[in-house]
């Protein structure tokens, strides 16, 4: 039996049996998810027309097959990103094949016709590397706005343009009327689910992510590639060591010939805008970023200086646009980077971005659909903290690609709350303290001596987490944490231990434990799904 | 008279044709699809009509069958492919016209006539479609399968760098069918970023034709302008070089050198100074003329 993983098919039929086999498998259905890597071996050295081809007849066995939630991630980013009408229609033919419908799918359809409704050409799905060369067939329009009949009323967000491309005078063909009545048709109607417009309306299903973060404790070094040569946009060389150590960095991957305008080109001004931001926080000193080609033998220093200044790139020591001129292959194996090649041109890659802590490690990706800017910089700046920051992290398994997605549990706000506790709390004398104690001896803790240098410790912890919840909220521009735990404070300092009043320390402690926990998790959603 | 009346009227008379000067596009699109027309009319409306073919199915298809009937004199026919051409480029107004308009043009990409096969191939190629690409590949790796000659092939091959073309390509530089296949390859070449090595030998091999030597260049400044640069001090040092290659490579130098590194050259400077004021070709005098008084002399 041959492993997906390794198997090198010399030919595109050889390949198109190999697809049937495992779509009419049950036991290797899963095995398709495989096959839509860019990395994958079986499409080095393939020209992008026959990438095109081997894909689009991957996704039509899913589409046979069904689509698991490992393979949905990649049904999703062609609609996000595909203009090849072939993948487009095949990836929106494969997504009725998911288990069930979600309104979260909506968007991924309504941005797929928006992109190819003026490229939309017939496509053949009967047999492997066929070509529409009749008005028979199917179209990705066509399978767009069926994918939108099965969505039904879960696609009731997009009822409105749905009925718009219907009312546009010259718009799409008389004859996909016909689907886009069927499509209105069946978003409106209310019997096909139970409650319709429950389903949360932007969140993709649970286990799905474009998003995937690395816990410090976790992180690959970066010792294999510290000595890869980069020539930047003046022409200057740098190695990676001395451009990535010591600061954390945002890198994302180009093309200059990339004919993809909603890849490469929108990677790069989306690149530009994070550089604003960052300026905008006064952290564009603090941070650096980089976009490396993916095509360092043509992608000269002059054309990624141009390419990036049509694109509002700012370019500097800090920031750079850079072409590896040693050690390419050793950064895409340290990247795993979604790409591969015919000679040295790309045929096929996928969109990412990177984060890298101080040490070039990498501590957060963002892969196959669009990211958000203040996203990338959210969660940069948690890394850039991280030094600052005690944290601990809980690593729990992610996808194969990544082996490891985090979830930081920030330490700080819990002190910060104890302490409040404690100085709220603490007893004022003696006599005080021996009623606690009378308590404690409950729980055993009756041996605990009597400590009034406690009180100003305590309040000293509280001063520091108010400060520390200040700090982050100046970075993240999320002043309201900050805002929570000072007014907790108060009550604690002034309103409970100089005024005595006593429900003031209930108050203080509950409103500096949610000042603490809203800080903390205003940066923790940057490592979340935002498409 | 009403106004509405009189804005009727108005409007009516203004589509209505000037003595025979001009006609409406539908009645274009008439003559353009009647076989009653004389072949020159017919050509004349097919100018015409591309503003009304995509206004309705009827007149697309009616377009569509002119094209792909093989009955039809081969200018009409190339005279609708203009026509549609031309109404594709509104590429909003065309929207739902284009899916059967690729189809037809794949369909008659197949064409017993040459021409048809050339022009359709052309558009497709145009619209960096997997199926022409295919099948230009196929006919460069299968002379018999040729829809198109080789040249014209890897012309079309080369609007689209993603077509997997380098390697036949390589192919026909090392055994040329003819002289325009060698030279169109290379053009195509001068997009793949390894081919530079190939392009360094071609523009020192002083048997090669001008025009492959001048197309070595072109590409060597694309994929690799500072050694472009190198070679082109060395020819221009060259006694035995050719005339217009040294003007070729005193334009690379004029207009892409490194102003810095040519203007402290004194022995190209002398050498260039020398040539210029002997015997030699007036394009030659011409680029050394516009290079020495860039760098001062």
């Amino acid at each position: 039996m041959q492993n997906v993983a390794t198997a090198s098919v010399q030919s595109e039929p050889q390949f198109a049996a190999l697809v049937d086999a495992l779509a009419a498998d049950p036991n290797r259905r899963e095995q398709l998810t495989e096959l839509l890597r860019e990395d994958h071996l079986l499409y080095d050295q393939r020209g992008s027309a026959t990438t095109v081809r081997m894909r689009g007849w991957v996704l039509l066995a899913l589409a046979r097959a069904g689509v698991s939630d490992a393979a949905l991630l990649f049904v999703l980013e062609e609609l996000d990103t595909g203009v090849d009408a072939y993948l487009v229609a095949a990836a929106a033919r494969a997504l009725r094949s998911y288990p069930s419908p979600n309104a979260a799918f909506a968007p991924f359809v309504m941005r797929a016709l928006t992109n190819i409704r003026y490229h939309d050409e017939l496509v053949s799905f009967e047999g492997y590397g066929e070509y529409a060369i009749s008005s028979t067939g199917t179209s990705p329009v066509r399978e767009l706005l069926a994918t939108l009949a099965w969505l039904g009323p879960h696609a009731r967000g997009a009822l409105r343009e749905v009925e718009s491309l219907r009312a546009q005078r010259g718009g799409l063909s008389k004859k996909l009327l016909i689907d886009v009545d069927r499509a209105v048709e069946a978003i409106r109607d209310a019997d096909q689910v139970d409650e319709p417009g429950t389903d949360t309306c932007c969140t993709l299903p649970s286990g799905l992510s474009n998003t995937f973060s690395w816990a410090l404790s976790s992180r690959r070094g970066s010792e294999p590639i510290e000595s890869t040569v980069f020539e930047d946009h003046e022409g200057a060389s740098i190695t990676f060591k001395e451009f990535f150590r010591g600061h954390p960095s945002i890198v994302v991957f180009f093309y200059t010939r990339c004919d993809n305008a909603l890849k490469c080109s929108l990677t790069v001004t989306k690149l530009a805008r994070v550089q604003k931001l960052l300026e905008a926080r006064g952290l564009a000193d603090q941070i650096h970023t980089a976009a490396i080609t993916y095509d360092p033998a043509f992608d000269l220093p002059a054309r990624i200086r141009g390419y990036g200044q049509n694109r509002g790139v700012r370019m500097d020591d800090r920031h750079r646009m850079l072409r590896t001129t040693d050690g390419v292959n050793a950064l895409r194996r340290h990247f795993k980077l979604g790409v591969n090649f015919i000679e040295s041109l790309v045929n096929r890659h996928r969109i990412e971005a990177y984060i890298l802590d101080a040490e070039g490690r990498i501590a957060a990706c963002f892969e196959r659909m669009h990211w958000d800017e203040q996203q990338v910089v959210d969660r940069t700046i948690e890394v850039l903290q991280e030094k600052s920051d005690e944290t601990t992290s809980e690593v729990s398994p992610g996808p194969a690609d990544c082996p490891a997605r985090h979830k930081t549990k920030t330490v700080s706000p819990i002190f910060g709350t104890l302490a409040s506790l404690g100085v709220a709390f603490f007893p004022k004398c003696p006599i005080c303290w021996a009623g606690y104690l009378s308590v404690f001896s409950i729980a055993g803790l009756n041996q605990i001596p009597y400590s009034p240098w406690l009180q100003p410790m305590l309040v000293a912890v509280m001063l520091i987490n108010l400060a520390s919840v200040w700090l982050r909220g100046r970075l993240t521009g999320r002043m309201s944490g900050f805002y929570l735990v000072s007014a907790g404070a108060f009550a604690i300092v002034l309103l409970n231990m100089g005024l005595g009043w006593e429900n003031a320390a209930v108050w203080g402690v509950a409103l500096t434990l949610a000042g603490s926990l809203m800080s903390a998790l205003s940066g923790k959603n940057a490592s979340q799904v935002v498409e | 008279m009403s106004t509405k009346k009189k804005a009727a009227k108005t409007s009516k008379s203004a589509r209505k044709p000037k003595g025979g000067a001009m006609r409406s596009t539908r009645a274009a699109m008439s003559v353009a699809t009647s076989a009653r027309s004389t072949v020159k009319e017919r050509v004349a409306a097919m100018a015409e009509a591309p503003l009304a073919v995509c206004e309705s199915d009827k007149d697309l298809q009616a377009m569509l069958n002119v094209l792909r009937n093989k009955e039809e004199p081969v200018e009409v026919r190339l005279a609708a492919m203009d026509s549609l051409a031309t109404a594709a480029f509104s590429v909003i107004k065309f929207e739902s016209c284009r899916n059967d308009y690729i189809a037809t043009l794949r369909e008659v990409a197949q064409d017993p006539d040459p021409k048809i096969r050339e022009s359709a191939l052309g558009l497709l190629a145009g619209e960096k479609d997997g199926f022409a690409q295919k099948k230009l590949l196929e006919g460069l790796q299968n002379r018999e399968k040729a829809l198109v000659p080789p040249e014209k092939a890897l012309q079309l091959l080369s609007y689209d760098v993603h077509a997997e073309a380098y390697s036949v390509a390589r192919d026909i530089v090392e055994k040329p069918p003819n002289a325009d296949a060698k030279r169109e390859a290379l053009r195509l070449l001068a997009a793949d970023a390894t081919s530079a090595p190939l392009f360094e030998k071609l523009l020192r091999d002083k048997d090669e034709l001008r025009e492959i030597r001048q197309i070595s260049a072109s590409a060597l400044h694309g994929l690799n302008p500072g050694k472009l640069q190198r070679h082109a001090r060395e020819m221009l040092l060259d006694n035995s070089e050719y005339d217009d290659i040294q003007a070729t490579c005193l334009t690379a130098l004029t207009q892409f050198g490194d102003d810095e590194a040519v203007g402290k050259d004194e022995a190209l400077l002398k050498s260039v100074d020398r040539f210029s004021a002997g015997k030699t070709s007036s394009k030659y005098k011409q680029s050394a003329r516009r290079f020495l008084s860039k760098y001062g002399r």
